[in-house]
């Protein structure tokens, strides 16, 4: 725990007055004494993290590990592509760090670089997604129950394996929109374009889909 | 009048259609059929989740990240060398004796208004602000808190870098008379 200096003075000059200045000696990252990440808001654990504090930046990572991975599995519609991308966009905040002002907040940040990671993914074949889970999983079910089960997965994997398809920009627009929430100037501040063209590629990528979804329920 | 154009669907789809296009949008049978199908096509796309990693893989991913951060040149990421803890550490003691310079100084009478407004005297003023500034160095705020400085009354929370032009002044001349004194 960190304990505060004898030093607390009080500095009463002509133009500002009652101000008191208290000095607390810094602990030394990964020591016993460090003040613990725990209750840090994300603009704490930044500064730390650019302080060097990697158990700050090991907690950014934990509190925004799910939904980084969850926009890189929209985007490659599999698990080993979508985790392999979501670690090689932890790896570039880090390198990125320095250039985050805080004018936007974390999670945004994050979008932003999961999305370009993705954008910019090498591959341009047609992503392999996951294969459908076997009944096994549902062996505790009625047969029924696992049945609609299963085929409500499949219509899942279906709709995910469309999504995976899309052009990029329209994949990242419907992806950012429809499932995180993010608003047309959000993610047209993310992917570098207009919100005319964010509302453009939004439409596209519904109209994209419900042409390869074809006219399933 | 024109059928709405796909920008105008998708504001339909978020209910912020301008009023004169959602008269259109209910008296127009074809654009009601698009605004129905976008819907569904969204409602069936939303209802999709990704499927849920095994409860162990989340600190797999940690770990990965962890050992391909260790395996960055020392030089990328957070952490620039000269801000690491042993270098902040001297920085909030080097802070730590400018304020206590500051509090051990007399009290003065303001600086006149002219002062301000006289282009030389701030020159004058600006040099002598460097001599905090190099005792400060790039020291932000957020590098402050972190260092361990802190600076109360809770709400108005203010920094040494965060003065006004006039509290900048008033510092810098307490600080050299502080060190003219100090050399005679
Ligand atoms: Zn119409």
């Amino acid at each position: 725990m960190t304990h505060e200096s004898a030093v607390r003075n009080a500095w009463t000059p002509a133009v500002a007055t009652g101000w008191t200045v208290t000095v607390v000696e810094p602990d030394a990252p990964g020591t016993d004494g460090a003040i613990s990440v725990e209750g840090m808001d994300d603009a704490a654990l930044i500064a730390a993290s650019m302080a060097g504090r990697r158990d700050a930046f090991d907690a950014i990572v934990e509190r925004h590990r799910r939904t980084v991975y969850q926009v890189c599995y929209r985007f490659v519609g599999n698990h080993e592509d979508a985790s392999d991308l979501s670690q090689e966009s932890f790896v570039r905040a880090w390198r990125g760090l320095k250039t985050f002002k805080g004018q936007a907040a974390l999670s945004t940040w994050l979008y932003r670089i999961a999305v370009n990671v993705c954008l910019n993914r090498v591959s341009v074949k047609t992503p392999p997604t996951d294969p459908i889970e076997s009944t096994d999983h549902f062996e505790d079910t009625r047969v029924e129950g696992a049945q609609a089960a299963l085929l409500r997965e499949e219509r899942a994997a279906t709709v995910r394996k469309a999504i995976a398809s899309l052009p990029k920009k329209q994949r990242a627009t419907l992806i950012l929109r429809t499932y995180h929430d993010l608003s047309h100037q959000q993610i047209a501040d993310i992917l570098g374009s207009s919100v005319g063209a964010t509302k453009a590629n939004f439409f596209h990528a519904l109209a994209n889909l419900k042409k390869l979804l074809g006219n399933e329920p | 009048m024109t059928h709405l154009s796909a920008d105008e669907l998708v504001d339909a789809l978020d209910d912020t259609l301008e009023s004169g296009r959602q008269a259109h949008l209910d008296a127009c049978e074809s654009c009601r059929q698009q605004v129905v199908e976008l819907e569904a096509t969204l409602g069936a796309t939303r209802d999709v989740a990704v499927p849920e990693p095994s409860p162990l893989y989340w600190e797999h991913l940690s770990r990965r990240v962890r050992t391909a951060i260790d395996a960055e040149p020392p030089t990328a990421g957070g952490g620039s060398r000269w801000l690491r803890w042993p270098v902040l550490a001297p920085i909030a003691a080097l802070a730590l004796l400018v304020m206590a310079l500051a509090v051990s100084l007399p009290r003065e009478a303001p600086i006149a208004p002219a002062v301000a407004t006289n282009e030389a005297a701030d020159t004058a003023v600006d040099d002598r602000f460097a001599v905090v500034a190099d005792l400060v160095g790039d020291l932000d705020w957020d590098t402050a808190v972190s260092a361990g400085l802190i600076v109360s009354p809770g709400a108005a929370d203010r920094a040494v870098l965060d003065l006004t032009a006039l509290e900048q002044r008033e510092l810098a001349r307490l600080l050299q008379a502080e060190l003219t004194r100090a050399k005679s």
